[in-house]
């Protein structure tokens, strides 16, 4: 019964605070260009219009247009519900470990992939085809980082992985190797959630989107759907890297106590984490698109030096 | 390195049978020429090692009702001391076709085409006779620029296909852009041939939005078009409205006083400020980085609030009359002027600075859109395009006008041509403007800021003026009419000779870069669509 109850709480925490998240990256955005900004709320208010408008369907899509977006929201949260969040015992632990979160994501991003190139509109294509380049390359850097920190805890179950780095407390047992891999998994994280340098989620400009690109022909509440996937995807990436690089605070076991420090540690670092990313935002122009699969070579050196290291600081 | 009289010379001596009659207009030498002469003397101007005319304007006029024949006439500007040289030649008695330069002269294929289109006359032997400026739903037969076409006429709409060029091979895609855009952009139609990302072929189409302008101001009286004028692209005010009322005053004999000439040099270089801080950082918003936007935009609008304060605009519209300017400032405003300059400058030094640090910025600026120095020969460029492309014009320098003589603008030339070049000349141009706002306001000389009107010139005569805008040369040719009213007023806005330039520039780029690209030329759409 408890276990049932976790499980709705886990779901119902990311649901909540992942327009909170994109609030806040605005926010930080907006602080740092000497605007005032929009309310942190301001991404619950456009979520809830929304919802409330009248979808327009092109002609020409077929079901998967309108298919995708249930598709897309509903292994976002499914990933979200593999990955301890503010407890370290994920009740539904047992139905996945790693490789399936990173695969959960994909068939979220296979399905926008497809949406976009279904309503053959100029941009959607041009989107699409870019995802599937950045997915591509990603995903690959993205095992092999926390397949480093697995290897530490003897295991791909991310309960395992986060149970045991937070009975540590603070240890480290490889640093070099959990800092590359760290690193490796942050330029993921910024890839794959379309963030700057990456892409640019602000932009008008058709021609330079990639995630946006995909979305320009939906509205209403499929594109309220897809908004929302799209700020709990973030929520997953920054939860993984708290989580996995630096669980400390979370709750071990579940006591009330316990809980109450875990989900309040828990909210102040991943918000931590969007102030970081904001800031980055504004510090760097957006790369060139051919020099993104660069960035994430690079992404994927890191994990795999990170893998080396620790074998070889192993001894 | 020849002026415009030795440059006559020259060609009456490389052609001694074709000049029919030489002259000149308000000291501009001319040629007179049979029209099918015209190419092979046009080919001479331009290519003569010792003259390298660049075709600066080409303009046509319908003289009806006084003479029933059309007139074709070619400005060149010299190579070395930028003197002006113009080519004239007639239509008479019905005749509707001319000789095309463009196969010699290829600056000159949107000229012809557009002539084609307003005038009804056929450039013969032009490489691309698609319509330019009447798009295909314009009836048969509609000429705006000729005499007898009523200008408040309501056109009937009929179909019509407009035929894009082509490109086939596998894998090669059409990416069409607009002419509606999702942001504040005005309509432009961008037809991308792409193979992947890379741009194989890049079509521009304009010209959506024909408000005939060029009729309009023959509905006008000399001294009452200059709200017109200051309305052809409306980033522009002072440059259109100062090169409109130099050509006028030239017209009317009248001499501007020098505390006038001062305040429209000043208010020129107002514009360009705000104009060239607003770019430099809508340049960096193009490559998402929205830090340099967001100040930059701050910047502008405090120097649009000053533009407000001083004259009522933020445009600057309003401020020029024929004969001089409407409003004077006073001692105080110049004293704020100043002040604020100081305080942007510092600003924008300490922007500059951040921008020049930043390597990620840098990276996707350079070697982007690169427009060869060869390139922006062939299509005339000029202006900051030019500038950054190694075309060291700059009429403020060339031909000073206004208050341009007394204060010595420096002149920014890069020679890359990529879209740092084009944010660099930009850059050293806020740094000068801010230089010559100073030194204008410590010699401005008092007195009067208007002269008195004079008699209205004979009809047929004609005078043109030449203005640096911010964006680059502004011409205007505007010919007296019956009774002090305009009898043809021809515009060109930088935007009409950089448009076409464009499309080479995106060449070999990829997708996503062309907004860059195109952010970086920021061309006017009403101006070049007139």
């Amino acid at each position: 019964m408890l276990q049932i109850g976790f499980v709705f709480m886990q779901l119902s925490m990311l649901l909540a605070l992942s327009p909170f998240i994109v609030g806040v990256i605005r926010k930080v955005n907006a602080r740092l260009q000497c605007r005032r900004g929009a309310s942190l709320l301001q991404p619950y208010a456009d979520l809830a219009k929304l919802f409330g408008k009248q979808p327009v369907i092109s002609s020409t899509a077929s079901w998967i247009f309108t298919a995708a977006p249930y598709i897309v929201f509903a292994s976002t949260v499914a990933a979200g519900l593999l990955m301890p969040v503010f407890i370290s015992h994920t009740p539904l632990s047992f139905a996945g470990n790693i490789i399936a979160l990173v695969y959960m994501l994909a068939l979220g991003t296979f399905f926008l992939i497809l949406a976009g190139l279904d309503a053959g509109s100029t941009f959607g294509g041009m989107g699409s085809s870019r995802e599937a380049i950045v997915a591509t390359l990603a995903e690959p850097a993205m095992i092999l980082s926390i397949l480093a920190i697995a290897l530490t805890a003897g295991s791909t179950n991310l309960s395992t992985i986060v149970h045991q780095s937070a009975l540590l407390e603070g240890m480290v047992l490889a640093p070099p190797a959990h800092l590359m891999a760290l690193a490796a998994m942050f330029i993921v994280t910024l890839a794959e959630t379309g963030r700057v340098p990456v892409d640019n989620p602000a932009t008008h400009l058709e021609l330079t989107m990639i995630h946006e690109a995909m979305l320009l022909e939906y509205s209403g509440r499929y594109l309220a759907l897809m908004e929302w996937a799209a700020g709990i995807k973030l929520l997953v990436f920054l939860t993984l890297l708290v989580n996995v690089f630096a669980p400390w605070g979370i709750a071990t076991e579940a006591t009330p106590s316990a809980l109450a420090t875990g989900v309040a540690v828990y909210v102040v670092k991943v918000t931590g984490l969007a102030v970081i990313i904001g800031v980055i935002e504004s510090m760097f122009a957006k790369l060139r698109l051919f020099r993104v699969p660069e960035l994430l070579g690079s992404a994927f050196i890191l994990a795999l030096l990170a893998l080396v290291f620790f074998y070889t600081l192993r001894g | 390195m020849p002026d415009g009289q030795t440059a006559v010379a020259r060609v009456q001596e490389a052609f001694p049978q074709t000049v029919m009659q030489v002259g000149s207009m308000h000291g501009v030498p001319m040629l007179r020429l049979h029209k099918q002469d015209v190419p092979a003397v046009a080919r001479y101007i331009h290519t003569d090692p010792q003259v390298l005319g660049s075709l600066s304007l080409l303009w046509a006029v319908d003289h009806r009702p006084r003479e029933a024949r059309y007139e074709l006439c070619y400005l060149f500007t010299l190579a070395e001391r930028k003197d002006w040289l113009l080519l004239s030649s007639d239509l008479a008695g019905g005749e509707r076709e001319f000789a095309s330069i463009t196969p010699v002269v290829h600056a000159a294929k949107w000229y012809e085409r557009e002539i084609r289109d307003l005038f009804g006359l056929i450039p013969v032997g032009h490489p691309d006779m698609r319509r330019l400026v009447r798009h295909e739903h314009w009836p048969k037969g509609s000429h705006p620029l000729k005499k007898d076409f009523v200008w408040d006429q309501v056109l009937e709409r009929v179909q019509g296909e407009y035929a894009y060029r082509k490109m086939h091979g596998d894998g090669v895609f059409e990416i069409p852009v607009g002419p509606i855009h999702a942001g504040v952009i005005e309509s432009g139609h961008f037809r991308l041939s792409v193979a992947g990302e890379p741009i194989l072929q890049l079509e521009v189409r304009h010209f959506w939005k024909h408000r005939g302008v060029e009729k309009l101001f023959e509905q006008q009286r000399l001294t009452e078009a200059v709200p017109l004028a200051e309305r052809v692209s409306g980033d522009t005010s002072v440059g259109h409205s100062v090169a409109y009322c130099q050509a006028v005053e030239t017209l009317l004999g009248m001499t501007v006083p020098p505390r006038a000439r001062y305040l429209r040099s000043l208010f020129l270089e107002l514009e360009r400020l705000h104009n060239h801080i607003g770019d430099v950082g809508a340049i960096c918003n193009d490559t998402a980085y929205a830090l340099a936007h967001a100040h930059c935009g701050r910047l502008k609008e405090q120097l649009m609030q000053l533009n407000d304060r001083l004259t009522g605009s933020r445009f600057l519209r309003g401020v020029n009359r024929v004969g001089g300017v409407v409003l004077d400032l006073s001692g105080p405003q110049l004293s704020q002027v100043d002040a604020e300059l100081h305080a942007i400058e510092r600003e924008f030094v300490e922007i500059e600075t951040i921008l020049f640090a930043n390597a990620s910025l840098t990276e996707r600026l350079e070697n982007t859109g690169v427009l060869s120095e060869h390139t922006a020969w062939d299509h005339a460029v000029m202006g900051v395009v030019g500038r950054a492309s190694g075309v060291d014009r700059d009429l403020r320098r060339d031909r000073p006008f206004a208050a341009y003589h007394e204060c010595q603008p420096k002149v920014a030339v890069y020679r890359y041509g990529d879209v740092r070049a084009r944010m660099r000349v930009r850059l050293d141009e806020v740094h000068d403007s801010i230089r010559l706002i100073h030194t204008l306001r410590r010699q401005l000389p008092t007195g009067p800021v208007v002269a008195l009107s004079v008699d209205p010139p004979t009809p047929g005569q004609w005078a043109i003026s030449a203005v640096e805008g911010w964006r680059g040369e502004i011409l205007y040719v505007v010919m007296a009419g019956e009774e002090g009213r305009i009898h043809r007023c021809k515009v060109r806005d930088p935007s009409f000779v950089h448009w076409p330039a464009i499309q080479w520039a995106a060449v070999g780029n990829i997708v996503p870069d062309f907004p860059l690209i195109n952010k970086s030329f920021n061309l006017s759409y009403a101006g070049n669509d007139l």
